[in-house]
């Protein structure tokens, strides 16, 4: 549910409130965008993360969705500003590299989160394989409709990362099955409604669809919406693991989401920063493991993201690769 | 008899404008209420920040005094961004590259008048499909992907500097001066101040007005061919999605510096003090660490009030 | 006294038998298409995809039919699609913290209503360029929805609220009737009512309009209140039908708006145009899409199409203009 924060009282408590913070470490958190779920999470668990250690989390987001040259201009104000340690998600893993090396210049700690960066010098990297994330999920599905049948592909954006890989994954699961067939691979951009308008399309063409691999949720549950109004039965996957998508896998719409666990990456970046801060131990490389929420395990993914919990540090340095 | 009838429609500038308060104001709230502000580094951080948008400002400033719009000057920056960054990945040459983007943009720009000038299709439309245009061809030479390996030399032209100033500012500086003698100093500056709001004027002269604002159009194009060269060095990468929407900004910062939408009235130094006014906001607001949603109706916020200012000005005398 | 009478006639008499050729032509262009896609694909030609079209293409009507009237008077609104994140947001806030579709529908729609009001006030009163206050509204609203929503989605609606995006009666989806009964309203009101034949004037030349006593101010914000009102319609329709609403909701359906109006042969300069010829504008852009997804071409290619298209058909009403 949204904060309901009426914006004209709350300015100026944010004016005060950003003018007092000095004490303990500020950790400069970076994501690509506000109105994609995914990144709210990694915020609130970089927050969880920085509270449980005294620090605090200070957020940069591009106030015009996943723009390169205003995260570019971001970075360069906050190296001005000089915080303690950064935790960065690039909105696009080649182009934002520059900004790393200004940062590296600046000798800011800095940890890379959720897409690996093309070039500069982190900390660590903490993220999940997409490769793995597309293949486990697209697995389950392939399985459940019985080894056979149809499906259809529906694509992030192209040239992201996190695109690229999914849709590797899925079809490389889709060549496991010899009697699966892919009918299509079209893009909706991860975007909802085009989720939906690309899926009632598909359906006019292909009287008979057995299976949905959605690359993000979003896409998934305009898929939902879609074979709803068509009065269709297909099994839908989607990837994120978000609240809506659990709510749908609770009531069997969804069959299932593969759980990129944004909460738990923005918790480890965090603590890792925080750590290397403070001269402790860290680990250089976490790469989650895929876990495909489904109507056997959705529990823990039902509680509100700010009550949840980050790991303690000997469980997070457990998941390390590295 | 030429230069008189055309002397009428040249600028007339407000006493106080909006735009230079609103600069004035926030650079002194925020030197007040973020110490890193009113640094050299942070200064020098805010200019070169704001170089790329002021290329583009520049000839939209003129494009606007003729009653025009260029809505597809940002993807028209993104594709020769793309085409620049394939261009010297491919020769290792600058000047290749440079070329071709400018030749990107020299083409988008007689389309664009071309649409304008000779079939009277209004600009907002004109431009708007061959903002579809660009956009589709950057998608469609890229593949949706961003094209790297951009050699160390391209990138020097942003992070570089030159006599001890980046070279940006340096850039941005030498573009305005070359605007400023271009709008006030030459023939043609006064024949684009006579384009808004007095083209009859033009026909009876003699003069082929026409021909003229194709000119300015590609004047347009060819500034987001130098635009993309900025971009490409600063993002050390070509990306089909990179300036998606930086002619909104342009625009909205012209409007900022008080050139108006319909006579024709334009201000080249109002552009300038536009665009800083939007570097600082943005800068000073990051700076204080204000969430982005807050800087987003800020922005908007400033927009409105800095042209009420001037419309209430504009109505009581 | 002469202009002012002109100024008068001309939007009733002489521009109402153009529009009605040029019309046929745009009539004429969405058959030639539905040829082309039938005999390109066998799926096209079916009874549920036409449906399928149709309803796709109300949304962007919704849209796109107040933004024309705006468009009549000679101005633009920008802030449309950031008006259905907002409107969505709230709506969608209401009818989960009262469980009544009825009381978040009426939020929606006065929301929309709102921001249109704001908009009129400040293009007609305060004399601020349309382009730039609906663009600086634009921002105001992202700023609100980005801040309220705070990077959720809010989602699951009672399925009474959601017939209205999704449910169908006689086999024809509900947003459909919705669809043709605003084409009508929208149609009648603009060509039959002293009202709608004033925004003709306004836009056609606002100097003779204010001389020849229309209360051009009033009008102005009542285009822009509609332009408003209408987001908040589409805003119901999307959450209806997606069954959630995230603030982003809207973003990319402005530009395709204002092209569905300029393919529907509305001219920026103001007083020429038709709510019908939005509608075959909207019709047009839906159906390039959806020939596109038939037939599986790849999708970088879809901006440069629209683009291609809102140039031809305003150059095409040039050159039919210069000739009569």
């Amino acid at each position: 549910m949204p904060k309901s924060k009426f914006l004209v009282a709350a300015l100026p408590a944010i004016l005060i409130s950003s003018a007092a913070l000095a004490a303990g470490e500020t950790i400069a958190v970076f994501t690509k965008n506000q109105t994609n779920p995914y990144f709210q999470t990694v915020r609130v668990g970089a927050e969880v993360a920085a509270k449980s250690l005294g620090a605090k989390a200070v957020h940069y987001i591009p106030t015009k969705p996943d723009s390169i040259p205003e995260q570019l201009s971001q970075v360069e104000d906050v190296i001005v500003k000089k915080p303690s340690a950064i935790v960065f998600v690039p909105v696009d893993y080649k182009a934002m590299v520059p900004g790393v090396e200004q940062i590296n210049d600046a000798k800011i700690p800095i940890v890379n989160v959720t897409d690996r960066s093309a070039g500069g010098k982190f900390l660590a990297f903490v993220g999940a394989d997409d490769y793995s994330l597309g293949l486990e999920t697209a697995r389950f599905l392939l399985k459940e409709i019985g080894g056979k049948g149809n499906v259809v592909i529906l694509e992030g954006v192209k040239g992201s990362l996190t695109n690229i890989d999914r849709v590797r994954g899925f079809n490389d699961a889709i060549k496991e099955f010899k009697d699966v067939k892919l009918l299509a691979s079209q893009p909706a951009n991860y975007q909802r409604l085009q989720g939906l308008q690309v899926m009632e399309n598909l359906m006019q063409s292909h009287p008979q669809i057995d299976g949905v691999l959605a690359a993000n949720d979003a896409m998934a549950i305009g898929v939902i919406e879609a074979l709803d109004g068509a009065n269709r039965k297909a099994k839908v996957v989607g990837i994120n693991g978000t609240k809506e998508a659990v709510d749908a896998i609770k009531t069997g719409k969804l069959l299932a989401s593969g759980d990129y666990n944004g909460f738990l990456q923005g918790c480890i970046g965090t603590l890792v920063a925080i750590r290397a801060l403070r001269n402790e131990p860290i680990v250089t490389e976490v790469v989650l493991k895929p876990t495909v929420v489904n109507a056997s395990n959705f529990q823990p993914y039902d509680s509100p993201l700010e009550s949840r919990s980050c790991p303690s540090w000997s469980e997070a340095a457990a998941l390390a690769s590295k | 008899m030429t230069d008189q009838a055309v002397s009428s429609a040249s600028p007339r500038l407000p006493a106080v404008p909006g735009v230079a308060v609103a600069l004035a104001g926030l650079s002194l709230f925020f030197a007040l209420a973020s110490p890193g502000f009113l640094t050299a580094g942070n200064l020098s951080n805010v200019l070169v920040q704001s170089v790329i948008l002021l290329l583009l400002a520049l000839p939209m400033t003129l494009i606007i005094m003729t009653e025009g719009l260029d809505l597809s000057m940002g993807a028209v920056l993104t594709l020769a961004s793309l085409v620049l960054a394939l261009i010297v990945v491919a020769t290792q040459s600058l000047a290749l590259g440079l070329i071709g983007a400018l030749a990107v943009g020299l083409a988008f720009g007689l389309v664009n008048g071309w649409l304008i000038a000779g079939l009277s299709i209004p600009p907002f439309v004109a431009t708007l499909g061959t903002l579809g245009a660009a956009q589709g061809l950057a998608l469609v030479v890229s593949d949706g992907q961003s094209v790297v390996g951009i050699p160390r030399f391209v990138r020097l032209v942003y992070s570089g500097e030159t006599f001890g100033i980046p070279t940006p500012i340096l850039i941005g500086a030498g573009f305005y001066a070359l605007f400023h003698i271009l709008l006030y100093h030459t023939r043609f500056g006064t024949y684009v101040c006579a384009l808004g709001g007095n083209r009859d004027a033009l026909t009876l002269a003699g003069v082929a007005w026409k021909r003229l604002l194709v000119a300015v159009y590609m004047l347009g194009g060819a500034m987001a061919g130098v635009a993309a060269l900025l971009m490409t060095a600063r993002i050390n990468a070509g990306h089909p999605t990179a300036a998606i929407g930086l002619e909104f900004d342009a625009i909205a910062a012209v409007a900022l510096g008080g050139t108006s939408f319909d006579k024709g009235n334009g201000w080249l130094f109002g552009t300038l003090l536009g665009v800083l006014t939007v570097g600082v906001l943005r800068n000073g607001l990051n700076l204080m660490a204000v969430p982005s949603s807050v800087q987003v109706a800020c922005i908007g916020a400033l927009v409105i009030a800095a042209l009420l200012v001037d419309s209430l000005r504009s109505t009581r005398s | 006294m002469s202009i002012a009478s002109d100024a008068t006639t001309r939007p009733v008499g002489l521009h109402l038998s153009r529009e009605t050729q040029q019309l046929a032509y745009r009539l004429l262009a969405v058959a030639l298409l539905c040829l082309a896609l039938s005999v390109a694909t066998e799926a096209f030609f079916t009874a549920n995809n036409i449906l399928n079209v149709l309803r796709q293409a109300s949304l962007l009507f919704f849209l796109a039919s107040g933004l024309t009237l705006v468009i009549l008077t000679g101005g633009l609104d920008l802030s449309v699609g950031a008006n259905i994140g907002v409107s969505a947001c709230f709506a969608a806030t209401v009818i989960k913290a009262t469980g009544s579709p009825v009381l978040g529908t009426l939020t929606g729609l006065a929301t929309g209503l709102v921001i249109g009001i704001c908009n009129g006030l400040m293009v007609a009163k305060l004399r601020i360029p349309s382009f730039i206050a609906t663009y600086g509204m634009l921002w105001v609203l992202h700023g609100i929805t980005y801040y309220y929503m705070a990077g959720e989605t809010i989602h699951g609606f009672p399925p009474g609220f959601r017939q209205i995006g999704s449910g169908y009666f006689l086999g024809v989806p509900i947003p459909v009737y919705l669809m043709l009964g605003f084409l009508l309203a929208g149609t009648i009101f603009a060509q039959r009512t002293i009202w709608g034949q004033q925004i003709y004037a306004i836009g056609a030349n606002p100097v003779a309009a204010r001389l020849t006593g229309i209360p051009v101010d009033r009008r102005l914000i009542l285009v822009y209140a509609f332009s408003g009102a209408m987001a908040g319609v589409a805003s119901i329709v999307f959450l209806a039908r997606l069954n959630s609403a995230e603030g982003d909701i809207g973003e990319a359906m402005t530009l395709p708006a204002i092209a569905a109006a300029l393919i529907g042969g509305a001219s920026l300069f103001g007083g020429v145009g038709s709510v019908f010829g939005t509608f075959i504008g909207a019709l047009i852009l839906t159906l390039v899409l959806n020939g596109m997804n038939l037939l599986a071409v790849n999708a970088n290619w879809q901006p440069l199409v629209t683009g291609l298209i809102v140039i031809l058909a305003v150059w095409f009403d040039m050159v039919g203009r210069r000739r009569t």
